[in-house]
């Protein structure tokens, strides 16, 4: 079954074609990579199929048309840049106890199955020490850890990363991308990821949706970062490099 | 202490009381997302936005109260509805409205055919005028303002944190920022009686600014605003009545002073 079906999706501000008419579709349980350049409509793209900006087209998830309105299908999104003030005195278990339904309760006044809930959730992403520490004191790591873990709060069967580790150092970057293998495997996630790091679409990735305002290629990462394709997506600079190393004994 | 057993006896003084209370409860705990979501020039307009309703109200011969808090939540669905149409920021649309609302309050006030001292009492607020009328009206709408609040603080604290995960959440945004709107509009205007067109803003503000200087959860944010809330108004209200000075800056000036003391958090840490 297709988790995601885009149609002929155009998303145009002031008569400028942000993306134009792009149609694919993703397999339920799949990881897809989202590769472009700067400016070719990566975050436009997943923006348009949250409903977050305005768009032409036909957006339909697990088969049901989605308009992003009030839709009652679960989704995770964690953004490239979260927006927030960091002076907000909010903790990271206060953060996730707003996520959890129903939305017409006292979030402050917590139930012991809520209290443990949470501290699972957080253990699933290893952050089960933030909970009582305040967001704007986390590390980009740590953010993003419990960004993920906000994310699965309602336990969504797809999940929208854009450029999720950003930012993060390199052994932050391996863990949260080990996370969201785990995530994958375990709970059958579909996971739809924004990414530049090719290396990481090489080893993460099921498949690749290249574009460049437009749909440039999709397939399985190996099929199609060819030095062609990346030359014709990121230009003549760029190319692939498959390299023969093994792993030391 | 039989000087304050004196003053407490006095029926105005305890109307003035329980009306400073309800209000120190009231603004700050509304004023947590004026100031988390930096909406205190939108909160301004809509108390400049009454005065115009009020000159409509005299105009018409309609009750001031009512004409206020009309005009103050069409200004507020207005600057809402501009924000979401328009290309121009918020700010810019706030001051629009703003400006526009005091001239045409002006307008108004310049075609009244009498002189209308009661203005002032809006203007500047009284506090020791109010009326049990006007506590029972404080009161019903303060009682549903923050059973409203409190039903549905999981969107509004999440809306507030972000606006897009909240959308993505399935939360209906638009809905709950026009709800909010339309409280702001609507705490701003029955405070107004109390502490004038001029400087309620401060009430909602100031508080709420001082307690998030302390606090490091939601739920001391909320407590501690409405503490601070409560305690300028009690301390403003007899000092005023002691040094004989206007209630409405007095109490600002307590809450101001409140604020000062919870920068020092940092200095008594160190």
């Amino acid at each position: 079954m297709n988790a995601l079906s885009v149609e002929n999706l155009c998303v145009k501000i002031n008569n400028i074609h942000l993306i134009e008419n792009i149609t694919f579709s993703i397999e339920e349980g799949s990881i897809v990579a989202i590769i472009g350049p700067n400016g070719a409509g990566k975050t436009t793209l997943v923006k348009a199929i949250l409903g977050l900006i305005p768009s032409i087209g036909s957006i339909s998830i697990f088969g049901i048309p989605f308009s992003g309105k009030n839709s009652h299908i679960n989704i995770g999104y964690v953004p490239q840049r979260l927006e927030f003030d960091r002076t907000f005195p909010l903790t990271v278990s206060e953060l996730l106890s707003f996520t959890i339904p129903p939305i017409f309760s006292f979030p402050f006044i917590k139930k012991r199955q809520e209290k443990t809930y949470i501290y699972r959730l957080l253990e699933t992403v290893g952050a089960q020490d933030l909970a009582d520490r305040s967001i704007g004191s986390l590390s980009g790591g740590e953010l993003q850890r419990v960004m993920i873990a906000k994310a699965i709060v309602n336990e969504p069967k797809i999940l929208f990363l854009d450029e999720p580790a950003s930012g993060v150092d390199i052994e932050g970057q391996e863990r949260f991308y080990d996370l969201i293998m785990r995530l994958n495997k375990e709970k059958g996630l579909t996971v739809i990821l924004i990414s530049h790091d090719l290396n990481i679409v090489f080893r993460f990735a099921d498949n690749v949706l290249c574009i460049n305002r437009k749909l440039i290629c999709s397939g399985k990462p190996a099929e199609m970062l060819t030095d062609e394709v990346i030359k014709s997506v990121y230009g003549e600079m760029m190319g692939a490099y498959i390299h023969s190393c093994h792993e030391h004994d | 202490m039989n000087m304050i057993s004196e003053i407490l006896s006095y029926p105005f003084i305890q109307r003035a009381l329980l009306a400073s209370v309800m209000v120190g409860i009231l603004c700050p705990f509304v004023g947590n997302f004026v100031v988390l979501r930096r909406m205190s020039f939108f909160s301004d307009a809509i108390s400049h936005s009454a005065f115009a309703g009020l000159a409509a109200g005299m105009l018409l011969g309609i009750d001031l109260s009512l004409s206020s808090i009309v005009v103050a939540i069409l200004i507020a669905f207005l600057i809402a509805f501009l924000s979401e149409k328009t290309t121009l920021s918020h700010d810019t649309i706030i001051g629009i409205a703003f400006s526009g609302a005091i001239a045409a309050g002006m307008l108004i006030i310049g075609m009244l055919k009498s002189y209308r001292a009661d203005i002032f009492t809006f203007l500047f607020g009284d506090i020791l005028a109010i009326t049990t009328i006007d506590l029972f009206l404080i009161f019903v709408v303060g009682t549903l303002t923050i059973a409203t609040l409190l039903t549905f603080l999981k969107p509004f604290l999440q809306i507030t944190f972000n606006r897009d995960l909240a959308y993505v959440e399935g939360i209906n945004v638009r809905f709950f920022e026009y709800l909010l709107f339309f409280i702001i509009a609507v705490v701003v205007t029955i405070s107004l009686k109390i502490i004038g067109i001029i400087l309620v803003t401060s009430l909602l503000i100031v508080p709420a600014a001082a307690a998030k200087n302390l606090a490091s959860n939601m739920k001391g944010l909320f407590n501690l605003s409405c503490l601070f809330g409560v305690i300028s108004g009690i301390v403003g209200l007899m000092a005023s009545v002691y040094f004989n000075t206007p209630s409405g800056p007095t109490i600002v000036l307590v809450s101001i002073g409140i604020f000062f003391l919870t920068l020092l958090k940092p200095i008594i840490r160190k």
